[in-house]
């Protein structure tokens, strides 16, 4: 990824893109809706579901240690090869070792943000390795050298129009807007990269411990042919996805789709057991890395592991009324929108990735649509606690953060006048002679030069207390 | 006769003192007793939302003492209701006061649930036809959840249409001090808000939260929208004596 920018200056940048702004605030009314109608006609009990949902993850995840041993026994038995990785590097020098072994340059990927938590492409390039995308959209913006900008979605800020020009640009294309023609021109382009592939590398949605099998679904094939034309397949799972059973797995994949997309189920499921057998086709082995990368951690914590649920649904950014005024890039982290918000810090860092938690109103939004009920909301206001050095067990690098010293002794001043009703009285009955001052000087005062930037100031009135002393019926005491 | 304390909020108290005294107005037309505790201050959801756990909890605390005796605490406000009636569980959730939370936080009311689903009004409207939106506070709508008793209020005037926005369940760029952390965002956020509001063609906005009318009036001021923001306390005082809105 390039080169953070200052906060600020990334928001203005992002806030001005009027294209941009357009084309997201399009696209997520439209998911909005789509999942919206996806759950009043085809489900019953949804929130049933969702409980139901929550339930089943907590149960792997309260008994993870057990779910990671009986998936490498079972996935083991079938034929699997089961790796463990602890860091980012540690899975990336996975891939790289099982590609330098069997002699391989180029490997083709279906979508997975596992992927691109660990940094695999930008590693791979480093060795002078070719990582190439497979997913549409994560062709788009790997053509342009885009981050994504969604987790499901990664090139919904493009209307058709910029596509045609990418690929134009990128790949020698006549410059098409249809959609028809876009696909044709990519589908030429992937079917060129899929000839004669020796290793293609996906994610994992779920990974089931009984059955040491695993669990992918999409929309466009690609990933199919990643998993299935090459001699290697190799998946990258982060450990929080081993549940237990199949039925388990199965409830999971009720909820994901209608609150990504608003499919009632995706057009692929591809359920892995095992290497080729006896059969023709499919891949001669089959590797699975198992990588933690923090997600230990917040399973310890009292409060961050619920977002270890996350099923990356992408509903919360879909409906989070911030997402949409600036776009996914604007986080400048890999995950981005409410859920971004809780992992990042903790798989990142505070320090790196700490500035986002303003990008929430706490509206709650996020959390009354998240398939799995993670308070995403609570948990972002807990990390604020933490960032300002009132929570508990901090996640990584959380002292190394600046504090806002100002706003510290901003909040000790108010705790002070806000217990003490005298002082707060007295403060407030006063307001309104201070109208003039305040009105002339909005623009220079802190604080309040940042609302009268863009909106005006109210006219503060009377003296509330005077008047409720003479109110009938009224005790003031 | 029915008893009960009354909040008023901080920003009731320091910029929105009229709708403080229209909801008193409206509890006392049902007949019911108003105490007003006059060291109330802050609910504390500025330095909650903040982050600041330890001076919210002393300011609860200030309030949860203050507000002692067994009777409902009624608060013109779904934001700040959601905060003292739920949030605050959140605040104290491991600590040894927590039963003592738990028990004032059963006491409190937004006062649009008190008047629809406790008195249970009845209002007769004496104002003109028109047409109003409302506009769905977050907490109101997804802590407090009081915007039905808020809508149903409104309901009650048989010459007032109430229009529903597109969006209406979307956030209007205020959350408190989110409003000047993020001033660039929450300007984008209110102005998409008030596009919402403009496509209903109302002359007038009804809300139950000072802040998001502050918000959403503020930026309608400065952009030149003739829209007249109500709160809803206002509103219903005004439809019930017939004062011109």
């Amino acid at each position: 990824m390039s080169k953070k920018l200052p906060h600020d200056q990334i928001v203005k940048i992002k806030l001005g893109d009027s294209q941009l702004r357009q084309n997201l605030t399009v696209a997520m009314h439209t998911l909005q809706k789509n999942r919206l109608n996806v759950i009043n006609a085809k489900f019953k009990n949804w929130q049933g579901l969702r409980d139901k949902a929550k339930k089943a993850k907590n149960n792997a995840l309260m008994s993870l240690s057990d779910r990671l041993i009986e998936f490498e026994k079972n996935a083991t038995a079938n034929g699997i090869k089961v790796h463990w990785a602890s860091s980012a590097t540690d899975a990336c020098e996975i891939i790289y070792e099982l590609m330098r072994q069997n002699n391989i340059k180029k490997i083709l990927k279906g979508k997975s943000m596992a992927s691109e938590e660990i940094g695999l492409n930008h590693y791979l390039a480093n060795k002078g390795l070719n990582a190439i995308e497979t997913d549409l959209g994560e062709l788009i913006i790997q053509l342009n050298d885009e981050a994504p900008v969604h987790i499901v979605v990664p090139a919904i800020h493009k209307n058709r129009n910029e596509i045609g020009k990418i690929f134009q640009e990128k790949l020698g294309a006549d410059l098409e807007n249809e959609p028809e023609k876009l696909n044709q021109i990519a589908r030429k382009h992937l079917r060129d990269q899929f000839e004669g592939l020796e290793m293609g590398l996906s994610g994992v949605n779920f990974a089931m411990s009984k059955e040491g099998a695993f669990w992918l679904i999409e929309n466009e094939g690609n990933g199919r042919m990643c998993t299935t034309a090459p001699q290697i397949h190799v998946a990258l799972c982060g450990i929080e996805k081993v549940m237990e059973s199949f039925e388990d797995a199965a409830t999971m994949v009720h909820l994901l789709t209608p609150s990504a997309t608003g499919q009632f189920i995706p057009t692929y499921n591809n359920i892995i057991t095992a290497p080729r057998n006896e059969e023709l086709d499919g891949p001669k082995e089959v590797h699975l890395i198992l990588f933690d990368h923090h997600r230990s951690d917040m399973l310890a914590h009292h409060d961050y592991y619920e977002a270890l649920r996350c099923i990356r649904c992408g509903a919360c950014m879909n409906f989070c009324p911030v997402y949409d005024k600036i776009g996914g890039h604007s986080y400048q982290t890999i995950y981005p929108g409410p859920i971004g918000e809780v992992i990042s810090p903790n798989i990142f860092g505070m320090e790196a990735t700490g500035d986002i938690l303003t990008f929430c109103s706490l509206c709650g939004r996020c959390s009354e649509v998240c398939p799995v009920r993670i308070p995403l909301a609570d948990l972002i206001r807990k990390l604020r606690a933490n960032k300002v050095g009132q929570g508990k067990n901090s996640p990584l690098s959380t002292q190394n953060g600046h504090k806002n010293r100002g706003e510290a002794f901003a909040m000790k001043q108010f705790a002070n006048v806000a217990t003490n009703g005298a002082l707060w009285r007295f403060s407030l009955s006063k307001a309104h002679l201070f109208n003039k001052a305040l009105h002339k000087f909005q623009n220079s005062i802190p604080v309040i030069k940042n609302w009268s930037k863009y909106k005006e100031l109210p006219q503060i009135k009377k003296d509330l207390y005077k008047e409720l002393e003479n109110m009938e019926g009224v005790r003031y005491e | 006769m029915r008893k009960v304390y009354f909040f008023a909020t901080c920003l009731g108290s320091a910029a929105m003192q009229d709708s403080v005294l229209n909801a008193i107005k409206l509890l006392r037309r049902e007949g019911v007793e108003v105490i007003f505790k006059k060291n109330q201050t802050c609910c504390s959801q500025p330095s909650f939302n903040s982050g600041y756990f330890n001076e919210s909890k002393t300011v609860a605390m200030h309030n949860i003492n203050l507000f002692d005796e067994d009777i409902p605490i009624v608060v013109p406000s779904g934001s700040c209701a959601g905060m003292m009636g739920h949030d605050y569980l959140q605040l104290f959730e491991e600590s040894p006061e927590f039963d003592k939370v738990q028990r004032f936080a059963a006491r409190v009311y937004d006062l649009s649930q008190y008047l629809d689903e406790i008195l249970q009004v009845n209002y007769e409207d004496k104002g003109e036809k028109i047409k109003v939106a409302w506009h769905s506070n977050c907490h109101a709508l997804r802590v407090a959840k009081s915007v039905e008793a808020s809508k149903n209020l409104i309901r009650k005037f048989a010459n007032v249409e109430l229009l529903e926005l597109e969006h209406e369940e979307e956030c209007c760029g205020f959350g408190g001090t989110f409003a000047v952390k993020e001033s660039d965002i929450s300007n984008a956020m209110a102005l998409a808000k008030i596009d919402d509001i403009k496509k209903t063609g109302v002359s007038y906005l009804i809300s139950g939260d000072g802040g998001c009318l502050l918000n959403i009036s503020g930026t309608m001021k400065r952009n030149g929208v003739d829209i007249k923001c109500l709160h809803l306390y206002d509103f219903l005082i005004k439809r019930l004596e017939g004062a011109p809105l």
